[in-house]
């Protein structure tokens, strides 16, 4: 195990290469504009892995905690001028608060049974969303006027957006590798292994995994704000849709490497950018060819890299550097 | 300070009709090592669970130190000083065996390094330093055993529950086991344990009690027990009776490979 100066200069080092990217495309709006999606959706998918990954619980609504980010943002913004940098921690506060209300007793459920039940809370909050028009604009959605300013969070070039959500997702891999190393997130690794097991070791595994949850949300509500401001519009489906919200941050925790402190990230360095190309390159030959090669792509990951990227990268390195004397 | 560290009072669990666990009553002192015997679906292991809190008794009271723990959940019974194990090992099997016994050590200290010290040290009182990097899922039935016991252990309790700790384990690998466990005994920690390899009984317990069919059916010294009529009658069933009690053994010990 490593000492803290080793794991605080690991992460820099990380961080300062996570980062380059953003001074090598500082010329180029739209490889910016990928970039600045693929922090987003890296520190959103790593928001996820705390208990997703650490905890084991399999997630599917965490487009609820993003929605309440992304409307409360808005509403402060356009109904009464507030600056989303002062509302940002409050909201994501409240995101916790709603997560482990929710949670409480959904957690009871395990397994399939607690993702299909987190799923419904994401259909229920479509659903909600649509109706009540008066807080969330209903189908027509929510537009903020463009004032650019940095109490505004509004910004007139991309680069400064792309560095917005780097410190976004260094922030969430900074409390992952935080976690990582305390007691919290032992018990969260506790709880996913064996629960009977935790509780015989002295854990609460209602109260840790609502603790996880609760972390999980509230940055999952931060990044909910970030893509708000930067979108400057948001409606519905855009929260909502599971295959671009809920799902996609398990997806690429999944592909990256579950559990781990880099897989999110890699999973979003691979798939968003990817993603992206393949929209701009495919849609217009064939409607929807983009999303059929996307979803072979996964079907291949899901067969041939079940502990995804991470994974796949030590047992690469155990075949060719040796380490004979551990069995795979 | 109590006289008595862990006491049942009639404790009964029914599963619809079944009485599981009938009307049992036990107490353990400090410092003393208490084993429970009985054939398969004794109730044993029902009755283990309503003493580490896993089930809730149908009637009757668990107290330790003289407070009633009824109500209590699992983890908090673990806090009170209560390790346990269990039949089947739950490693937790994506994590090394060091940071399996962290994962105990954390309930007395949260700070990662005291934690990760008094787990390096708790391997090395049950040999198990040199597996400490090893993943928990690639060590052998043994060692798991080991070190579910290491993780129990970190927990620093008062009294630990073994659940079938030895099943499934070669002799020379019961011999280490019993010694270890002797030498934990010899530092004050007391036991109670559920056994099925006769051997073990005889060598480590100083009281035994036998359920049979969720009754308690009798208690005495390792010797007086194992030898005595009802016992073997229990396990064996009529007609053995001229036979006494070390053909029993055996038998029992073939019953205990489940894993």
């Amino acid at each position: 195990m490593a000492s803290t100066n080793k794991v605080l200069m690991t992460y820099l080092l990380s961080m300062a290469l996570a980062a380059l990217p953003i001074v090598l495309l500082v010329d180029d709006a739209h490889w910016l504009n990928i970039l600045a999606f693929t922090y987003l959706m890296g520190g959103l998918a790593a928001a996820w892995n705390i208990i997703g990954g650490f905890g084991g619980q399999f997630s599917l609504g965490h487009g609820v905690f993003f929605a309440i980010g992304a409307y409360m943002t808005a509403q402060g913004v356009i109904r009464f001028g507030w600056s989303p940098w002062l509302t940002m921690l409050p909201i994501a506060a409240a995101a916790a608060l709603v997560a482990m209300l929710i949670s409480w007793p959904t957690f009871r459920l395990r397994g399939p049974f607690f993702a299909i039940a987190t799923l419904a809370f994401n259909e229920v909050a479509f659903v909600l969303a649509n109706h009540f028009d008066s807080f969330t604009g209903g189908p027509r959605g929510l537009m903020i006027p463009f004032k650019a300013g940095f109490a505004n969070m509004i910004f007139r070039e991309r680069w400064q957006y792309a560095l917005l959500m780097f410190a976004f997702v260094a922030l969430v891999v900074g409390v992952s590798v935080w976690l990582r190393r305390s007691r919290l997130g032992y018990y969260l690794l506790a709880v996913r292994e064996d629960e009977d097991a935790a509780r015989a070791s002295g854990i609460n595994v209602l109260a840790v995994k609502l603790r996880g949850m609760a972390i999980s949300a509230f940055l999952t509500a931060m990044g909910g704000t970030l893509f708000t401001m930067y979108l400057r519009y948001i409606d519905p489906p855009t929260l909502f849709t599971l295959p671009e919200v809920g799902v996609k941050f398990a997806l690429l925790a999944l592909i990256g490497g579950i559990g781990t402190i880099a897989g999110p990230l890699l999973g979003a360095a691979l798939i968003i950018p990817f993603e992206n190309t393949l929209r701009a390159e495919m849609a217009n030959a064939l409607p929807g060819l983009n999303l059929a090669v996307l979803g072979l792509l996964m079907v291949l990951a899901a067969l041939f890299m079940k502990r995804g990227i991470v994974g796949a990268f030590e047992d690469a390195r155990k075949r060719w550097f040796g380490k004979t004397g551990d069995k795979p | 300070m109590s006289q008595v560290m862990l006491q049942v009072k009639a404790a009964s669990k029914h599963f619809l009709g079944l009485k599981a666990v009938d009307e049992v009553s036990l107490s353990v002192r400090p410092g003393e090592i208490v084993s429970i015997i009985g054939p398969n679906g004794a109730g044993k292991t029902t009755f283990f669970n309503l003493l580490t809190g896993q089930l809730a008794p149908t009637s009757g009271e668990v107290l330790f130190e003289g407070k009633a723990i009824n109500h209590l959940p699992p983890h908090a019974r673990a806090r009170l000083g209560m390790g346990r194990t269990f039949q089947i090992s739950k490693p937790l099997i994506a994590l090394t065996a060091l940071e399996n016994v962290m994962i105990g050590a954390f309930l007395r200290d949260a700070p990662l390094s005291v934690a990760r010290d008094k787990a390096m040290v708790v391997l090395e009182k049950v040999g198990m330093a040199r597996l400490a990097m090893r993943r928990a899922g690639d060590l052998t039935l043994s060692e798991r055993r080991r070190l579910e016991v290491a993780r129990a252990l970190a927990l620093q309790p008062k009294i630990m529950l073994l659940d079938e700790v030895m099943a499934g384990l070669n002799q020379s690998e019961v011999g280490q086991a019993i010694e270890l466990l002797q030498g934990l005994h010899a530092q004050g920690l007391t036991f109670l344990i559920i056994e099925h390899n006769l051997k073990v009984v005889r060598a480590f317990s100083e009281r035994v009690v036998v359920l049979d069919r969720g009754r308690h059916i009798a208690e005495g010294s390792a010797d007086d027990i194992l030898n005595s009529a009802a016992v073997i009658q229990a396990y064996l069933g009529d007609g053995h009776m001229g036979k006494g009690g070390t053909d029993v053994q055996p038998t029992l010990a073939a019953k205990g490979e489940r894993t």
